[in-house]
């Protein structure tokens, strides 16, 4: 039961100062940011954690196993979070098309004002600056270039995609 | 009470990795069987082995006690994020603008100016795209021009996503002016 109460819990704090601080100040990299709280919290509960155990009856964590599926809990947790919040912090364009779609009502959305509504300046420029911001492209002269961090990226879904015979993508 | 040991530790590891594998195997046996049942087969695989490996632990401790269930709810639990993660990870390859973008600049070895990367992709592409994948799906249907709600499953989770964002970031949309 301690495991997955602690690790829970772990989760909860994490998201509960996760609120706080994003209604403070949201931060620029907001990924980024995510997994060092997160990180700080597992640490700083793990601590918490290993100091209450000897005074409590409940709740104790004694083996070095339970630590570490402690951590495996929370990681996994963090993990699907973040990758969640990727959809938080970015509008996914099928989502747009949805709630779009929603908002038009038993009338419908004419496929012309769909088009106008999805433009050059919505769907691409912004994940390009994305690209910029996270160090994965740099701009030279008139033109977008892939940092070192950019073509590693790029190798390991281009090496993927070609592990499962998948086309392109996008 | 049961004492942990690293198998039961290793149990949504082990069932993680052979979700993986499973995964590839079907994609690459078979053209037919599609991305998404290739991850839902691959998926099931892994759950099984979860589920297995718990009996396993439950018959051999043979004890009666609540820390085999909480640990077996436990391993559920990281089994299921960890094949969550790696939904989203190939989703990310299947759809994400930002992979596309770097795997065009990949493929060009003198860089590309927007003009290129927009001739390369565009929001036209990504529309028919997404829009073709949601018809397919039953998302949405389409009748004398225009566009309607299918099933509610993706304007259930397009509700979910509005409301967190609403929640964390105060605005609906990230082009929006808090």
């Amino acid at each position: 039961m301690n495991v997955l109460v602690l690790s829970l819990a772990l989760f909860i704090v994490s998201l509960l100062i996760q609120l706080i601080i994003w209604k403070i100040r949201i931060p620029k990299r907001q990924t980024k940011a995510l997994l060092s709280l997160f990180i700080l919290v597992l640490i700083g509960g793990l601590f918490v954690i290993n100091a209450i155990s000897d005074h409590l009856d409940v709740l104790t964590v004694k083996s070095f196993f339970e630590y570490f599926h402690i951590c495996l809990f929370f990681i996994s947790l963090t993990l699907a979070y973040m990758i969640t919040y990727s959809a938080i912090e970015v509008d996914s364009p099928s989502l747009v098309m949805i709630n779009a779609i929603a908002k038009a009502g038993p009338k419908g959305l004419g496929e012309k004002i769909f088009t106008k509504m999805m433009t050059d300046e919505i769907l691409i420029k912004p994940r390009l600056a994305d690209l910029l911001n996270d160090k994965m492209a740099y701009y030279d002269g008139d033109r977008y270039r892939l940092t070192l961090k950019g073509i590693l990226f790029a190798r390991l879904f281009i090496f993927y995609r070609k592990l499962l015979n998948a086309p392109k993508g996008g | 009470m049961l004492s942990h040991n690293w198998f039961q530790i290793f149990i949504p590891l082990l069932a993680f990795i052979l979700n993986v594998i499973a995964q590839i195997f079907l994609s690459r046996i078979s053209e037919n069987i599609g991305l998404l049942k290739s991850i839902i087969y691959a998926f099931g695989t892994g759950f099984c082995v979860v589920i297995l490996g718990e009996i396993y632990m439950g018959v051999y401790y043979s004890v009666q006690n609540s820390g085999i269930v909480s640990i077996a709810i436990s391993n559920i639990i990281i089994y299921s994020a960890l094949g969550y993660c790696y939904f989203h990870f190939l989703n990310l390859g299947e759809t994400a603008r930002r992979i596309r973008i770097l795997r065009e600049l990949y493929e060009s070895e003198d860089g590309l100016s927007m003009d290129e990367i927009l001739k390369r992709y565009n929001a036209r592409e990504i529309v028919q795209r997404r829009a073709g994948r949601l018809i397919k799906s039953g998302q949405i249907m389409v009748k004398n021009g225009k566009y309607y709600i299918g099933t509610p499953a993706l304007l259930i989770m397009a509700k979910i996503i509005v409301a967190m964002k609403l929640l964390f970031l105060g605005k609906e949309s990230e082009f929006d002016v808090k």
